[in-house]
């Protein structure tokens, strides 16, 4: 059984140097909080929709906008979803099996904690933990495909 | 579902990395087959067997709780 829409395993690697420089600056976003102060990177951009604070919304126009936080997602985004959903070296029917099933691991934790922030989480926090959700899933979905992984072989090494 | 690819692997005296890379899987997967713990396609069983040079019934069994799964 071979999983359908995989990426080749080079991809593994151009995730990962994706998602270093992505996680820097990240790390550097919510540390430093505005981004702006960051470095000079405000440029045009054009925009299906946006909306300035507590203005009504514009569509289809061409803002000024700090494009940090879109390199960001982006490098985070295509970064994980590249080592997530590239092949293994070795990619067969036992390596499917365990993928399916961390993605489903994945998703419902990912859910469970939306449900509970749903619940217990309002305002601009709340706006955050989406924010984080966007990119746990697939962070998730790897730290329990790899740990998955971990086992499936360390069991070897206890066998001859 | 028992097996014997343990057994046959004995008389045939190749190792799991060895069966692994005659059936196209990883280690991982002969070895988890090997412990139960996973239940494999049919047609990698197929192959197994073919390894071997038996049917595939010498060498994959029914228990009796695989009705109940």
């Amino acid at each position: 059984m071979k999983t359908k829409y995989l990426l080749p395993n080079v991809y593994k690697k151009i995730g990962w140097i994706l998602i270093v420089p992505g996680m820097l600056m990240a790390v550097a976003m919510l540390i430093f909080q505005s981004s702006t102060e960051l470095n000079g990177l405000s440029f045009n951009v054009f925009a299906i929709a946006n909306s300035e604070f507590l203005e009504d919304a514009t569509y289809f126009s061409i803002i000024n906008d700090n494009i940090y936080d879109e390199i960001c997602s982006l490098l985070l985004i295509l970064g994980f979803l590249f080592v997530a959903f590239s092949k293994e070296k070795h990619e067969d029917e036992l390596i499917s099996k365990i993928r399916l099933e961390a993605l489903v691991w994945a998703t419902y934790i990912n859910y469970g904690i939306l449900l509970f922030a749903i619940i217990f989480v309002y305002g601009l926090p709340f706006f955050w933990v989406m924010i984080f959700n966007m990119f746990t899933i697939l962070l998730f979905f790897l730290l329990k495909f790899n740990w998955e992984m971990y086992q499936a072989k360390k069991q070897i090494s206890d066998e001859k | 579902m028992k097996n014997s690819i343990k057994v046959e692997r004995a008389k045939k005296n190749i190792t799991q990395a060895q069966l692994a890379e005659l059936v196209h899987v990883s280690r991982q997967t002969i070895n988890a087959i090997e412990l139960g713990k996973y239940n494999l396609s049919t047609i990698l069983a197929l192959k197994i067997a073919h390894v071997f040079g038996q049917s595939i019934h010498h060498i994959f069994e029914l228990e009796e709780s695989d009705w109940n799964s």
